[in-house]
């Protein structure tokens, strides 16, 4: 009674707080700052684009949401918890151990611009190997979690296949199924689709924009606009390490504020940008 | 520490000892070995069979077996010789299959296409192999001659066994006669690895004398 | 030289030597073992951060590729005897020979792990594998597969390499040939015997690391 009108206020509370945060995230490699002050909140259910030039760091910063990079300055907050250090205050010796980072990690999971797929084992056992070895599920359900994720994006029939004989654009399908299996609750994508022939581009997007539909939680880098302003429900321009401007995609594409990133855009307003924003 | 320093005259008589049996075997090897692969592409009809017959018996079998026949098992059949004779015959012949293989692959290595276009343009064959392919196939095989040379030293190690007084024999007689044994092991392996260490670097040396522009590993 | 009595007189032989090269063939198998996972752990210590390890390992590399395994064998058993505690020959030379080996098959690991790329390894950081996991699962599997030709090669090497434990008081195929030669007074015929042992041994290993590459080729 009392206590299940708590827990849907709980509950309410929880979905209005962003799943995942950074705030004043920074990262340096020896002299260069390659991240500055970076502010990012993601709330349940919300696709965030990052778009912006070559070496704005907005790879960096994405990799820094699951600590595949370890931030300097800043704090990462995954569902309420501090990602990688063990105090906000943090230093080198201040670092969180592997176990612990696991943990607090543990509801992200990752889409990557080369696949990274495991060559040696099936397009099932890649599937299959987080939920084994991390997750501690047997190998049965396993199997079956994994066939009901390559199910669906489209590849169940190839499962007993290794990954040398898929094209492009099944591969990376494959590892959006390996990064599906494990059930997390964000998705990180790091330009999935940058590494394709632009034939194999589009169904990847697909699976892709499918997912985003199921209310999926998405960071996507990206350098395909037009997708980027479809599906997006906040789109961050970086550049320099910085965020630039923010907002929505009608803002973004439509109606931008800052001059640098009507420059960026430039090639892509004269592919008739505005329509597609008009469609969003 | 001085003991160990002691022990220096003894081993400096060894180190010339086995640097005498392995650098002969070796130079005699590699001769052998460089005419066994010439031979080998001017007959190849006659000569592939037994080549790889020879290489296979002589790189299937330990160095050991090989020298105890030559040393207990030829008198047998009449041919006696003195352990350090034994030594160096029975390793000219090991080394000799090693060093052909080089040879081989060597040779097999250099782009015909160097050689062609130089005569293309007009540089007479034995002038072009001179100073186009003769020194790539030496700039390639510096390494691997100076890698089977340190691998001769090494295997000059085994003689000790019929008593040749080299490295080894002289540590083991140091132990058996003193009762002590660290020092002299000690030494035996410092002894070694300089030798090895040695050659490792005088072969990047000739490496980049004679072919700077060729990156070394 | 009679051949049916050399015939009689080789097949007198076979018993002992059989015994001799099966001590051989299990003395080689734990080097090889052994060798592998040392090997790797070496390997991980060339290229740790840490400047010590990755020191600690080039020297532990350098002088055991850079002096005669011999000299090596004669180290591991005479010295710990000589400081009061005496090691058994099968024991020395399972150590000597492990170790002996680890320096070489870490140099040809250390080749296969290079060659994997990094963005594997990421991937299994992400999905939260253990170093171990992604050490066992992802790295190790591939780098067999990239090293197996030369790791058959040194396979055949230590078979080799094996034949001076005889000096160490270890009952090898070597040890048996010269036992049987002092007894018979026909070293040309015990020797070559045992040459021929070797040689059937080194020529299976080698066609069966030939059979296994081709197979995982097709695999891959």
């Amino acid at each position: 009674m009392g206590a299940s009108a708590d827990r849907s206020f709980a509950e309410n509370l929880m979905s209005s707080l962003p799943i995942l945060e950074l705030r004043a995230v920074g990262k340096s490699y020896g002299a260069n700052r390659v991240l500055k002050g970076i502010d990012l909140a993601v709330t349940r259910g919300e696709i965030v684009s990052l778009i912006g030039p070559s070496g704005s760091g907005k790879t960096t910063a994405l990799r820094c949401m699951n600590f595949l990079e370890a931030y300097d300055e800043g704090e990462v907050w995954i569902k309420g918890q501090l990602l990688g250090y063990r105090s906000a205050g943090r230093s080198a010796r201040d670092r969180d151990s592997e176990k612990s980072i696991a943990e607090v990690r543990r509801p992200v999971s990752m889409v990557f611009q080369q696949f990274n797929l495991w060559p040696h084992m099936s397009v099932l056992g890649n599937v299959a190997a987080p939920l084994v070895l991390s997750k501690k599920t047997g190998k049965a359900d396993a199997h079956k979690q994994a066939l009901a994720a390559l199910t669906r994006v489209g590849l169940a029939e190839k499962a007993d296949a290794y990954p040398a004989s898929l094209s492009g654009g099944q591969q990376q399908r494959v590892g959006i199924a390996r990064a599906l299996a494990i059930e997390p609750e964000v998705m990180l994508l790091d330009e999935p689709t940058s590494a394709l022939d632009p034939e194999l581009v589009e169904e990847v997007l697909s699976v892709i924009r499918s997912l985003a539909q199921d209310g999926m939680t998405m960071v996507m880098v990206t350098h395909e606009m037009s997708f980027a302003a479809k599906i997006s429900d906040h789109v961050v321009f970086m550049e320099a390490g910085q965020i630039v401007e923010a907002g929505p995609p009608e803002q973004i594409f439509g109606n931008t504020r800052t001059p640098r990133l009507q420059q960026f855009l430039k090639p892509w307003f004269d592919r008739s940008l505005t329509a597609a924003t008009g469609v969003a | 520490m001085n003991s160990f320093l002691s022990l220096i005259p003894r081993f400096a008589d060894a180190i010339l000892v086995t640097l005498e049996v392995s650098l002969l075997a070796a130079f005699i090897g590699a001769l052998g070995g460089f005419v066994l692969n010439a031979l080998r592409l001017r007959f190849p009809r006659w000569l592939a069979a037994p080549y790889r017959v020879y290489v296979w018996l002589v790189r299937g079998t330990p160095y050991l077996s090989q020298l105890v026949i030559v040393y207990f098992g030829l008198p047998v059949i009449g041919i006696t010789m003195t352990a350090v004779q034994a030594t160096i015959v029975s390793l000219a012949f090991y080394s000799a299959a090693y060093f052909a293989e080089i040879f081989r692959a060597g040779w097999a290595s250099i782009p015909r296409g160097h050689g062609e276009a130089a005569r293309a343009f007009g540089i007479s064959r034995w002038a072009a192999f001179r100073s186009i392919e003769m020194p790539q196939a030496i700039a390639f095989a510096i390494p691997l001659l100076a890698n089977q040379t340190i691998l001769v030293i090494k295997e000059s190690a085994v003689a000790s066994i019929i008593t040749v007084p080299e490295l080894t024999m002289t540590a083991s007689d140091i132990v058996s006669s003193t009762y002590t044994y660290i020092a002299p092991y000690a030494m035996l392996i410092v002894c070694y690895w300089l030798l090895t260490q040695c050659i490792a670097l005088a072969a990047q040396w000739a490496q980049v004398l004679i072919a700077p522009s060729r990156k070394t590993s | 030289m009679n051949p049916p009595d050399l015939l009689a007189r080789c097949l007198g032989y076979l018993p002992q030597l059989l015994d001799g090269a099966i001590t051989t063939l299990w003395l080689s198998a734990i080097a090889v073992a052994c060798g592998f996972f040392a090997g790797i752990f070496i390997y991980m210590m060339s290229a740790s951060k840490s400047r010590m390890l990755a020191t600690a390992a080039r020297v532990y590399v350098s002088l055991f590729r850079g002096t005669p395994v011999l000299a090596q064998l004669l180290v591991f058993y005479y010295v710990p005897s000589g400081l009061g505690w005496a090691i058994p020959g099968v024991v020395a030379a399972a150590v000597g020979l492990s170790m002996n080996t680890a320096a070489y098959q870490s140099q040809i690991l250390g080749a296969g792990f290079r060659a994997i790329p990094r963005g594997q390894i990421e991937a299994a950081q992400t999905f939260n594998l253990t170093r171990r996991q992604a050490l066992w699962h992802v790295e190790i599997p591939q780098v067999i597969a990239l090293t197996l030709p030369a790791l058959v090669s040194e396979m055949i090497d230590i078979v080799k390499a094996s034949a001076v434990v005889s000096v160490i008081a270890v009952t090898d195929l070597m040890r048996v040939g010269q036992q049987l030669s002092s007894v018979s007074y026909r070293p040309l015929e015990v020797y070559t015997l045992a040459a021929c042992f070797y040689l059937a041994i080194t020529s299976l290993l080698s066609l069966a690391g030939r059979g296994i590459e081709r197979r995982v080729a097709r695999r891959t």
